[in-house]
């Protein structure tokens, strides 16, 4: 019973890793670049969410219209901001630190123009665990059934749009080869434009939807995105599905180790797991070895 | 000639009217910013009051205020602006003992005192032991040592629980706290069934709770701030098990009390201040001019708030009693202070002496229970 509730708490929690890694690998799909804003991205969503839900007191869907917006248009501000420039300078890297420095800024802004607090939000199904099992059963939160609900739902939409229509071919073959794929007349900028906005929008709801297990905070965004980092490049950062797997991975393996070894080393295994697989099989878990042409 | 004279006149004049400047840092950005900012507007309105009645020697009080953020090395550095460059006659802050501990080599070399207004964890009368008679810390606030042993005390011998869990923070402050609390419990012939900690930040305790149900605790004795404190008092709730949780005095905090909800309930903590138990007239108007001046009600941290309102009175009565700004003359005021002082946190009759710069002692303090949204005064 009680290996059972940590199981079903890695779960929910690597299933949140999963949704933001997926997010990197929807940018990286297209533009061989990663957002590294991410996380502060999903602080964003949780905080918008916050306001619009429990201090403006909308309802539940109206604040998730909201951090939809706002995440979208913000995938677009750092695409245009951050990413465009430095890739019309022809620079390598620049978009490294430009996607962390708007991360950087986002969570300062957050801290100045919000709070440096951290906030309960509520649940819209409620904050009561479900208790399954009788009384020495097993706590489940409304809240993650939603998580994981929500999370394997868009990773399914997503990859089904993006091998069924004309969009998601576009945004395939721009993944596959830019060049060729503006020769056939796709506009590879609106592609990555686009891709970004998704990227941002899915990490923005991500953040809605831990809000209500967690606490929201200026802050609640910087170790989950680095976490999802991980888990991105464990499944493979080409991989759509693959991002599932190495949420799941990171998630169940804090929780195992946190009860089963000590509290004190939880993140150990996971990211060993990630130190090795990079020695073993650098593409990730799922992703398909780049061959690099000279 | 005469102009000379004059100048040299209007110089001194001035140099008499110059503010005195006070040094108050403390965390108000970031986790442990209720805290600080409770801390820093009790200070401001001390001052306000303060200058509004005529200052210090004639002279109005100007508080040099700085944000550390909550990181140990902020803290040094900001000591060190303090003294080098502001020239402050006095240091009151700050709230996390790993900043505190990381700066308090500057006050002592440089002979000025510093007021420790609410790190519970930080070296006050351990420094005895370095600087011998020239140790320029004070603290007003119910250090972890008294914390700790009214902890236990509450749990073993008020309530009889005599298998107690301990859950604390893995930071200085926690892990000081775990230390005191485990002697405490030795001296009660009690062995904790299970010691653990957690991160700040973290939000699920389950890992922890299930190993501590597991060992039969009947009692939750916990160290940290309030965002991981509640944690702890949600992942209660999730796994359907309840013990009384006791621990410091940051169950006090709103952060606790506000994220916990109703799983805070019956939460039990040391407290040398409590808003809703307020009785005397000093106390009463406080509270009343807090609630106008930073229209905040209830205030966020009332210990933090209380502790930093007493703090700069005291500092301001000792550089009244010296007739000086000089530290060594500001600190022998503080070890014999003539006048005892109303405070918010209780009557200080001399507070402090050569031996002890601990104003707080245990007859300050009571435990204060959460209950209903708010920290209640004990039950008679």
């Amino acid at each position: 019973m009680q290996t059972l509730q940590l199981l079903w708490a890695g779960i929910a929690q690597g299933m949140i890793y999963a949704l933001v890694a997926f997010g990197y690998n929807i940018t990286f799909a297209t533009s061989k670049i990663l957002n590294f804003s991410l996380g502060n991205v999903l602080m964003l969503g949780g905080v918008v969410g916050f306001i619009l839900y429990m201090t403006r007191g909308v309802p539940f869907a109206a604040a998730l219209a909201g951090v939809i917006a706002v995440g979208a248009v913000g995938g677009v501000l750092v695409q245009k901001l951050a990413v465009e420039p430095s890739l019309r300078k022809k620079s390598q890297h620049a978009w490294i630190l430009a996607t962390l420095a708007i991360g950087i800024v986002l969570r300062n802004g957050a801290e100045v123009f919000w709070s440096t607090d951290d906030f309960k939000m509520r649940s819209p199904l409620g904050d009561v665990p479900l208790r399954i099992g009788g009384a020495g059963g097993i706590g489940i939160y409304p809240q993650e059934i939603l998580i994981i609900l929500v999370s394997l739902a868009i990773v399914l939409a997503v990859e089904t749009l993006k091998a069924r229509t004309l969009l998601g071919k576009a945004v395939q073959a721009v993944s596959e080869d830019k060049e060729t794929a503006s020769l056939m007349g796709i506009d590879q900028t609106r592609v990555i434009l686009i891709s970004f906005s998704l990227s941002a929008a899915i990490a923005a709801v991500g953040g809605l939807l831990v809000a209500p297990v967690t606490l929201v905070s200026a802050t609640m965004g910087t170790v989950l995105g680095v976490k999802a980092y991980s888990a991105s490049i464990i499944g493979g950062l080409e991989s759509g599905y693959g991002t599932i797997a190495g949420g799941l991975i990171i998630g169940l393996s804090e929780s195992l180790t946190a009860r089963f070894v000590s509290t004190g080393y939880k993140d150990i295994p996971g990211f060993l797991f990630l130190i090795v697989l990079l020695l073993v099989k650098p593409a990730g878990l799922f992703g398909r070895q780049a061959v690099r042409k000279v | 000639m005469l102009g000379f004279a004059a100048a040299v006149l209007w110089i001194a004049t001035s140099a008499g009217g110059e503010p005195i400047k006070i040094g108050v840092y403390g965390p108000y950005t970031g986790g442990s910013a209720g805290m600080g900012v409770s801390m820093r507007n009790g200070v401001r309105l001390a001052a306000d009051e303060i200058n509004a009645s005529g200052g210090v020697l004639g002279r109005k009080i100007e508080l040099v205020e700085r944000d550390d953020e909550a990181k140990n090395e902020r803290g040094g550095q900001i000591m060190q602006e303090f003294l080098e460059k502001e020239h402050v006659v006095a240091v009151l802050g700050p709230i996390n003992t790993g900043v505190a501990d990381a700066a308090l080599r500057y006050p002592n070399e440089k002979k000025v005192p510093e007021l420790i207004n609410v790190s519970a964890g930080a070296k006050v009368n351990e420094l005895f032991d370095v600087y011998g008679k020239e140790n320029y810390v004070f603290r007003i606030a119910a250090g972890d040592l008294i914390q700790s042993e009214m902890i236990v005390s509450e749990a073993v011998q008020t309530r009889k629980l005599r298998k107690p869990a301990l859950l604390c923070d893995d930071t200085n402050y926690g892990q000081n706290g775990r230390a005191k609390m485990e002697k405490a419990l030795e001296k009660h012939g009690v062995k904790p069934v299970y010691v653990g900690k957690f991160k700040i930040k973290d939000t699920d305790m389950t890992a922890q709770l299930q190993e501590a149900r597991g060992a039969g605790a009947d009692v939750l004795l916990v160290y940290g701030i309030g965002p991981e404190l509640a944690a702890v008092a949600n992942s209660m709730e999730r796994l359907g098990w309840r013990v009384p949780m006791i621990g410091s005095w940051t169950l006090s905090m709103s952060a606790f009390i506000n994220n916990a909800g109703a799983n805070g309930n019956g939460a039990t903590m040391p407290q040398t201040f409590i808003e809703s138990g307020a009785s005397t007239p000093k106390q009463l108007a406080f509270l009343e001019a807090y609630w106008k001046r930073f229209n905040e009600k209830p205030i966020a941290v009332a210990v933090a708030a209380a502790q930093g309102y007493d703090s700069l009175y005291l500092i301001a009565m000792a550089i009244e009693q010296a007739g000086s700004t000089e530290g060594p003359k500001i600190k022998a005021a503080l070890e014999n202070l003539l006048k005892s002082y109303e405070g918010v946190t209780g009557r200080y009759v001399k507070p402090f002496s050569p031996t002890d710069h601990e104003a707080v002692k245990q007859a300050n303090v009571m435990m204060g229970v959460v209950k209903g949204g708010m920290v209640t005064p004990p039950q008679k």
